[in-house]
């Protein structure tokens, strides 16, 4: 009876240990991959990350002039979400340049200048009231790319803004003229070898009349390797670029996964020299993912080579996306679409618009194309 | 013996629940309404939104099949959706080129793909013509996955059923005000081999958050008349030395127009209407000069 029920319980612990385990590594996996991307709203009541304030009501969390270290006045919000302490008094400091905080000419003359010598002077004027000035609806996008790289922004599918990323990676752009409703973003950026990032997309939900932040956008790095076959045994070049001085975590897909960690240099580039002696004879997958202070790229592109019987070197990857470029410029966009949408249902397709070569255009060859757009 | 039923249970109910939980991973596509209860003559709206449940989408293609004896569309709203580009759009499905008035097709896809739980593809609203009971379904739908490949996603649909009972209520939904046009966008002149002979087209496309776009209307020129056009259009002006004007309207009416640059600009001199005022100055000129000089003849 002992042994039966031990027998029972191992069959009831094996499955639950088992299911934790696929569960653990779902989760593991999702963790690994999650991009950090903050949506923040300025303009709907709401304090939140990055706002000092926000414009609609307006909502300043308590703060007044004199908790922003000034004697007096009115504290109010800009259109931005940040403080106007324009309207706010400052401890009156004689000698500072600044005729202020109830320096006079007979308190101060070295910022107020010397006083009238004969009397008679004229009334001062009032102060101009503040007024809610609604933002424009806006959306602002921060994040890393590569240094000094073109970073183009997509909205709803259609290039919508381009930008050059700082020698520190980080980029910025803002795009208005929006209405309320939901969008599609994507960002993609070039690296200084020319290769493409792959798409990151993110819905975002736009609120008429409220300026939006999308921070915390991370680009994945470029990859690529220096051979489309290597001999076994023989090292792999496995480079590409991210955000300087960011941690690499580059996989190499097999029957077993090896993950090797390596780092950034100051200008973004990584390199691994990856020692082949270990995978099987066969095709292998290559990607790799960034992080840098706690933030973390989904996977990059994914990348393949053959371990076989002799070395083939690799061309560097052409800016041309892999598929669904039928005009051939070089871009996956509306023009191609519609070329597709020509031949949708048609029959005797060409090879270029067919391209699952299914001989018919049909939702598959409009996902594949999907995928490698570019914009 | 009741141990060992216990211990069984014990057992199975992990791996159902491992079962269950795998299967959950599928995406959902659901038909749903904030109408709770539907009288006759009644207007309500279905929308139709997709959870992709943590997988990345980028096409998806479908039919709603419906009563048509209990129910008539009244309006389709495709404006906020999460599709960008519609290869089919939503409209009553036609087979051979009879369009069936109880079937509604779609086909669009989102590039660069869509993973989140409330991606809405569309709204339809009906009217409930008489009392009666019956189902809004999916039918034939596919999602795909943003992988290159195109590969199927597993997906779990739930229909929308509804019952149409004979009581007194509001009659048409109440209307949200539209007066914003569709945004600004930019037609892109093309040229491929694949198409039209490898002459000059023009493609366009832009969205509508509000209402959604109900068409594109074209003109080729300065002069003339805006006649519907759809993307790819063939272009009459194969010079390409007319302005082109593309005007998008919504389902309110509200209109956007996008103006294309000639790529090879007209010289002056060869412009009619330049040498029509010319030729039309000179003939005053000359017809001054004649009076003129009958003036002086005549004195």
């Amino acid at each position: 009876m002992f042994q039966s029920s031990r027998k029972y319980l191992i069959l009831f612990v094996v499955p639950l240990i088992l299911f934790s385990w696929s569960n653990f590594v779902f989760a593991a996996q999702t963790g690994l991959v999650q991009a950090t991307i903050t949506i923040t709203v300025c303009g709907n009541g709401v304090i939140e990350t990055g706002e000092q304030c926000d414009s609609f009501g307006p909502v300043l969390g308590g703060a007044t002039c004199i908790s922003r270290g000034f004697i007096s006045g009115t504290i109010s919000c800009q259109a931005s979400c940040d403080f106007n302490t324009s309207a706010c008094v400052s401890a009156p400091t004689c000698g500072n340049g600044s005729c202020a905080g109830g320096e006079t000419c007979s308190s101060c003359s070295a910022d107020c200048g010397s006083c009238p010598s004969s009397g008679g002077g004229g009334g001062g004027g009032g102060g101009g009231g503040g007024s809610y000035v609604a933002p424009v609806t806006s959306v602002s996008f921060v994040g890393r790319a590569y240094p000094k790289s073109t970073v183009t922004l997509l909205k709803d599918a259609q290039v919508a803004a381009t930008t050059i990323a700082g020698a520190d990676a980080n980029f910025s752009m803002n795009i208005s003229g929006l209405s309320g409703g939901n969008y599609i973003f994507s960002v993609y950026s070039e690296d200084n070898k020319g290769i493409r990032s792959s798409l990151l997309t993110f819905p975002v939900s736009v609120t008429s009349g409220t300026a939006t932040n999308v921070g915390g956008i991370f680009i994945t790095p470029t990859i690529a390797v220096d051979k489309s076959e290597v001999k076994r045994g023989e090292n792999i070049v496995i480079f590409g670029q991210s955000v300087p001085n960011s941690e690499m975590t580059i996989s190499i897909n097999s029957d077993e996964e090896f993950f090797n960690k390596i780092k950034a240099d100051a200008g973004g580039a990584y390199l691994l020299n990856f020692d082949t002696s270990v995978l099987e004879t066969g095709q292998h997958n290559t990607r790799s993912k960034s992080s840098l202070n706690g933030e973390i790229t989904s996977f990059s592109k994914t990348v393949g080579f053959l371990v076989g019987t002799k070395t083939v070197f690799a061309q560097l990857p052409v800016k041309a996306p892999a598929k669904g470029d039928s005009n051939s410029d070089s871009r996956v966009n509306i023009v191609d679409f519609s070329i597709a949408a020509y031949w949708y249902k048609r029959p005797s397709p060409p090879a270029s618009i067919d391209l699952n070569g299914d001989k018919k255009v049909d939702l598959v060859d409009f996902s594949i194309m999907a995928y490698y757009w570019t914009g | 013996m009741i141990k060992i039923q216990k211990l069984k249970i014990l057992f199975l109910l992990p791996i159902f629940y491992f079962l269950f939980t795998f299967s959950a991973k599928a995406a959902e596509l659901n038909l749903t309404s904030q109408t709770q209860t539907i009288g006759v003559g009644q207007q309500f709206q279905v929308d139709l939104a997709l959870d992709t449940k943590g997988e990345d989408i980028n096409a998806v293609e479908g039919k709603i099949i419906f009563p048509a004896d209990l129910l008539e569309i009244k309006k389709i709203n495709d404006g906020n959706s999460i599709i960008n580009f519609w290869i089919d759009p939503v409209k009553n499905c036609v087979s051979n080129g009879v369009k069936k008035p109880d079937e509604i097709c779609f086909s669009g896809i989102v590039p660069g793909g869509y993973n989140d739980s409330k991606g809405l593809i569309f709204s339809i609203t009906f009217l409930a013509k008489k009392e009666g009971s019956g189902a809004i379904k999916f039918s034939g739908v596919k999602v795909l996955r943003n992988d290159g490949k195109g590969t199927p996603v597993d997906v779990k649909i739930s229909n929308f059923q509804f019952a149409i009972k004979e009581v007194g209520l509001p009659k048409e939904l109440p209307e949200i005000k539209d007066t914003e046009p569709p945004e600004d966008f930019k037609p892109e002149i093309a040229q491929s081999p694949e198409i039209f002979d490898g002459k000059y087209f023009l493609v366009f496309a832009t969205q509508d958050k509000m209402s959604g776009i109900a068409n594109y209307k074209m003109r080729e020129g300065e002069w003339g008349w805006f006649r519907i056009a759809e993307s790819p259009y063939l272009l009459k002006d194969q010079d390409l030395k007319s302005f082109i004007y593309v005007k998008a309207i919504d389902k309110s009416g509200n209109e956007r127009i996008a103006a294309v640059k000639p790529k090879y600009p007209i010289k002056w001199y060869e412009s009619m209407w330049i040498w029509s005022i010319i030729i039309a100055i000179g003939m005053i000129v000359a017809y001054l000069g004649r009076k003129i000089l009958w003036l002086k003849k005549s004195k």
